[in-house]
C-alpha cells in the first residue's frame, strides 16, 4: 500500500525520505542534524530516524525507543511542526554544507 | 574536515525549476533513465535525490521524490525510474514521457545519504534492485573524480536481465581501480551462470565483503526487506552503525 493512499506506510523508511518536507520547514538540511530523544536520550542522525507518513506529514520516531521525535503536519492553514519528544537539535556544519 | 557553507541562495529556499527531458535509456524491461537539462541546477552530492512536481491542466499536482543517478560531473541529470502500477508520477515517467517533455524539480536534497571522493573509502555499497541508483551516482562520481578509494557494489537482482546499468557496472568494474562487482540473481539466472543466487545474507556479507576492520563506509539502499535484512548483518560482522546509512524506499519512494 502506498503511503498516499493509507497516509501511513506499513513499514517504515529511513528519516533521509522526509528530506524535502523538512527542507520546506528548515533552512538547512535536517536529516544531517543529530537529534538527542527525549525518551531515552539517544543521539542520531535524523536521517536515520524511522519515518512514517504520507502526503499529510511525517512522524520520525526514534529507533531506540519509538519516541516521536520530530512530526510535521501539512494542514490547509499551513505546516504544522511538533518536535516534543526531542530533547535538542544539533545542526552541524555538514547540515548547512 | 571543516566545510564551509558555499551552498547558494537558490538551494536555500529549494526553488522548483522546469527541466526538459534530453534523453530516455531504457534500462531493463521494467526501468529506465531519463536525462534531464536543469538550467540553474546547483551541482549535487552522489547519493542526494530530487523531488519531481507534475502539473496537470486542470491544475492538479503531484509529487514524488527520486534519487539522482548521476554524477556532480555529468552534463545532465539523470534519474532512474522503475514502472511501478500505483502512483501518479511514476506511470507518466515510465511511461508516457518523450524527448522535450517539461515537468518541475526541485533539489538537491538530503544531506545524510551521501558520499563524495573527498571523503575517502573504502566504499562499500549494497543494493537491491533500483535501490541501485543513489549508489550508481556514487560509483560514476568515484570514476569521473578518479578517487582511487577501494569500492565494492553487492547488487540483488531479480533476474540478469532486471540488472539496472549492467554494460556500465561491467565497463566500470574492468577499469583500472575500478570498483569490484557481485551480482546476485534471486529469482531466475541465465545458463552457466556462476554467481550468487540467493537474497544478500550475512554469509554473503563475510565472504564477499570489505572487512569490519577495513572501517568500509556502508550505503544500503533498496527494499524494507533487503535494508532490514542487511543492517543486522553489517553489525554482526562488526560494522560500526556510525558507517552504515540505509535508504528504504516504499513503493511509492520518499514523501512529499
Amino acid at each position: 500500500m502506498s503511503p498516499d493512499q493509507s497516509g501511513m506506510p506499513a513499514a517504515p523508511l529511513d528519516g533521509n525520505a522526509a528530506a524535502g518536507l523538512l527542507r520546506e520547514v528548515f533552512v538547512f538540511d535536517a536529516t544531517s542534524a543529530t537529534v538527542t530523544c527525549g525518551g531515552c536520550g539517544a543521539t542520531a542522525h535524523v536521517g536515520s530516524a524511522r519515518l512514517y507518513g504520507g502526503s499529510m506529514g511525517a512522524v520520525l520516531r526514534c529507533a531506540g525507543c519509538d519516541t516521536a521525535v520530530l512530526r510535521v503536519v501539512r494542514t490547509p492553514m499551513g505546516l504544522w511542526l511538533d518536535m516534543q519528544g526531542a530533547r535538542s537539535l544539533k545542526i552541524g556544519r555538514e547540515a548547512t554544507a | 574536515m571543516p566545510e564551509t557553507d558555499t551552498t547558494p541562495a537558490e538551494e536555500r529556499r529549494l526553488l522548483w525549476r522546469t527541466v526538459e527531458v534530453r534523453q530516455v535509456i531504457e534500462e531493463t524491461a521494467r526501468a529506465r533513465s531519463l536525462l534531464l537539462s536543469v538550467p540553474g541546477w546547483p551541482s549535487h552530492r552522489p547519493g542526494q535525490h530530487l523531488d519531481v512536481r507534475l502539473t496537470a491542466e486542470d491544475g492538479y499536482q503531484a509529487q514524488r521524490s527520486y534519487s539522482i543517478a548521476s554524477a556532480p560531473e555529468a552534463p545532465l541529470l539523470a534519474i532512474t525510474v522503475e514502472r511501478i502500477d500505483d502512483g501518479e508520477v511514476s506511470p507518466y515517467l515510465a511511461g508516457e514521457v518523450r524527448v522535450g517533455d517539461r515537468f518541475e524539480v526541485r533539489g538537491p536534497i538530503g544531506g545524510y545519504f551521501v558520499w563524495t571522493a573527498a571523503l575517502g573509502g573504502p566504499l562499500f555499497l549494497i543494493a537491491g534492485g533500483s535501490g541501485i541508483a543513489p549508489l550508481m551516482a556514487m560509483l560514476r562520481h568515484r570514476a569521473a573524480a578518479g578517487s582511487h578509494a577501494p569500492a565494492l557494489l553487492v547488487y540483488s537482482s531479480r533476474t540478469f536481465a532486471d540488472i539496472i546499468y549492467r554494460e556500465e557496472l561491467n565497463r566500470l568494474a574492468a577499469a583500472s581501480d575500478g570498483p569490484r562487482v557481485v551480482h546476485t540473481l534471486t529469482r531466475q539466472q541465465p545458463a552457466g551462470w556462476t554467481g550468487a543466487t540467493r537474497r544478500i545474507d550475512r554469509d554473503m556479507l563475510a565472504e564477499t565483503g570489505i572487512a569490519a576492520s577495513a572501517r568500509p563506509r556502508i550505503f544500503v539502499c533498496g527494499p524494507t526487506s533487503l535494508v532490514e535484512q542487511t543492517t543486522p548483518s553489517l553489525l554482526a560482522l562488526g560494522h560500526a552503525a556510525s558507517l552504515i546509512k540505509t535508504e528504504r524506499f516504499g513503493p511509492t519512494g520518499g514523501l512529499r
